[in-house]
């Protein structure tokens, strides 16, 4: 198209004129940015011409309008594209040449009363980019001699070809700044959301926790939280709002900052439900609305008691009967309306080896590449086969298994899972050859029982035992820089307890005879007051000693079994 | 693609998809509703969350006014409604009943 502009140059223009052009030319394509260059192309067309002003419009097609950004002494101005003469000359496209403007009806005198210039003579010419896309209008003012002629047209055509292609190069290379701006903003919006997710999982006694949020744009309407309350309780939120993208990002983010705040401030559940929900409906448009959970875990009573507005599925595994419960949304979604009353909280019970998974809609209604969706059932299949994964590596797979199944991510997705630990599930420690260390066992005995919710009667025999075989085993032991484990176990109706020495003289201290409260005093051997006491207090008290390791179990019976 | 229909009883008869794209339409025709409004979605495919929108938007406009009942819904958009807690909002009657 260039080439075919080129040819437009008439032979009437002189060798002088020619240079003149060209050296426009040049100038403005060493220029990139859209001011100065309209200004640049309006001096040039002055110069070239030999013209007292000009004004050049940028044409918005979206808008159908033209804008003035710059003219000689005057402000930014703003009109319909089919006004006047720029009006005629983008419609037709032509040169417009007016001798006399005050004697053409389409000339607007407004702009001259504006500025205080007086338009005399005008000559209009449309500037078409290499893709015979209007970019604007030119307008050059008053002939220095006289009027425009014919040479005058043509001198101008071949100088407004080089400006189009001048202005629209530049307005694309504005457009790419623009939008690259942007895409920088957007990943700081991005960087803040995540920012606002839990970084690592928090450590609740007795339970496994993940969560995982994957945007299905630079940012999502997406997140959950978990929030670490006193007395091993923990808030768990997840948050879906309706769309994706910085808008709804913003009122998840939003959502989750009160929240937080709110269980910070020990607000009960239903206050913090009721507040944020009104919050959500007072601040968003009246089409938004957020799908959410909001529950406390309670670690010690194995209760999960929650607020699950227009979040459902919740999937609760029960791993005794092997099966999927879905669980409904207790009220609708957050922000959809006030509310004043609220309904009674959802409660479940976790026992041993129950999962718990909040999982946001773009999970279950992942698109096939046949049509169809992912679905619940697909999820709960995986929780059935796989809950006794670490919570990670079960939330990837349900990730892996929804995108396996569809083309392309078309929805945020998040994942939070929750499990509490097995019934038989083992704690263990490693302590220093040091009594010091005493306190930790005791601390470890303390959580195992909380957290297995065990009568607080039977730890007392536990702690005896312990404190009694530990201490021989610093005492006697061959110390060095080895350590001594503690294993306590959950099995049906008992507590098992080992420790194991790793260097050690083989002792038995279930050997131990009782004390002979009569011997003088010389002769009593230190720990052989509490060794007797062990088989009276616990059950299964056994020694093995291989190599250098020597290992002392236990049993505590629990309850009535 | 979305078709909605008016028809004699003022009931809305929704065709197709209610998905991103066509909320806008949907929501055009509901903006006219001044009252209580049946919305017959016996030939309504899909429900997106946009679509949800523009149905809790004119829930909350008519308010008093008696809002909207969905009939003869479908047990996959039945779903959507249950799974999100919409079914709490508005009227809502299966498909059959």
């Amino acid at each position: 198209m260039l080439e075919a502009r080129r040819g437009v140059v008439p032979r009437t223009i002189g060798p002088e004129e020619l240079t003149r052009v060209l050296d426009v030319t040049r100038k403005l394509a060493a220029r990139f940015d859209l001011a100065t260059l309209l200004t640049e192309v309006v001096q040039a067309a002055e110069a070239v011409i030999e013209a007292e002003g000009g004004s050049l419009w940028l044409y918005e097609k979206e808008r159908h309008e033209v804008v003035m950004r710059v003219s000689t002494g005057m402000e930014p101005l703003r009109m319909s594209a089919d006004r006047g003469i720029v009006g005629e000359c983008v419609r037709t496209r032509a040169i417009i040449n007016v001798p006399d403007c005050y004697a053409d009806p389409r000339f607007n005198q407004a702009i001259d009363k504006a500025s205080g210039f007086r338009t005399r003579c005008m000559l209009t010419l449309p500037l078409v980019g290499h893709d015979d896309a209007l970019v604007g209008v030119l307008q050059i003012l008053n002939k220095r001699r006289g009027v425009f002629d014919a040479s005058d047209e043509q001198l101008a055509a071949a100088l407004a070809a080089q400006c189009a292609v001048a202005l629209q190069r530049a307005q694309m290379i504005e457009a790419l700044v623009a939008g690259e701006r942007l895409k920088q903003e957007i990943a700081v919006a991005r960087d803040i959301q995540m920012g606002t997710l839990p970084r690592t999982m928090p450590s609740l006694p007795g339970y496994e926790l993940f969560g995982a949020f994957h945007p299905a744009d630079e940012t999502g309407g997406d997140t959950f939280d978990f929030t670490l309350l006193p007395e091993d309780r923990l808030f768990v939120m997840m948050g879906d709002a309706t769309g994706h993208g910085i808008g709804p990002a913003l009122s998840v983010t939003q959502m989750q900052a009160m929240l937080r705040l709110a269980m910070r401030l020990d607000a009960s559940l239903d206050a913090a439900y009721r507040h944020v929900n009104n919050q959500l409906n007072d601040d968003l448009p009246p089409e938004r609305f957020v799908t959410g959970f909001l529950g406390v875990l309670d670690a010690r009573a194995h209760v999960l008691e929650f607020h699950a507005p227009g979040q459902g599925p919740i999937l609760h595994y029960r791993a005794a009967a092997g099966v999927v419960d879905r669980g409904m949304p207790t009220t609708f979604p957050l922000g959809a309306f006030p509310v004043e009353q609220v309904k009674p909280s959802r409660k479940l019970r976790l026992a041993a080896g129950d999962v718990v998974a909040l999982i946001s809609d773009g999970v279950f209604e992942w698109p096939g590449r046949d049509g169809g969706e992912f679905g619940v059932e697909g999820v709960e299949e995986l929780l059935r086969e796989h809950h006794e994964l670490p919570m990670k590596q079960l939330a990837g797979l349900i990730h892996q298994r929804a995108r396996a199944f569809g083309a392309a991510q078309a929805d945020d997705v998040t994942i939070v899972l929750l499990r509490r630990d097995v019934a038989d599930a083992a704690t263990e420690v490693e302590l220093p050859r040091d009594v010091a260390a005493l306190e930790q066992a005791v601390t470890l005995v303390r959580e195992f029982w909380q957290r297995h919710g065990l009568p607080d009667a039977e730890r007392f025999a536990v702690d005896f035992a312990i404190e009694e075989l530990f201490t021989n085993m610093v005492k006697y032991g061959r110390g060095g820089a080895t350590r001594i484990r503690l294993r306590l176990a959950r099995e049906p109706g008992a507590v098992a307890v080992l420790l194991v020495d790793p260097d050690s003289e083989p002792f038995d201290p279930t050997a131990a005879r009782p004390v002979d409260l009569a011997a003088p005093l010389e002769q009593r051997t230190p720990g052989r007051l509490g060794l007797p006491l062990i088989h009276k207090l616990v059950d299964d008290f056994a020694f093995e000693h291989t190599g250098l390791e020597s290992r002392i179990s236990f049993r505590k019976r629990i309850g009535s079994n | 693609m979305l078709e909605i229909e008016q028809r004699a009883d003022g009931t809305l008869a929704l065709a197709g998809r209610l998905d991103a794209a066509q909320a806008p339409k949907m929501q055009a025709a509901l903006d006219a509703l001044t009252g209580a409004t049946r919305l017959d979605c016996a030939r309504l495919e899909y429900v997106s969350s946009a679509g949800l929108g523009v149905l809790l938007k004119t829930q909350k406009r008519l308010g008093a006014a008696g809002g909207l009942t969905l009939v003869n819904v479908n047990a996959h958009i039945l779903d959507v409604f249950r799974y999100s807690g919409f079914d709490q909002i508005f009227r809502i009657e299966a498909a059959g009943a």
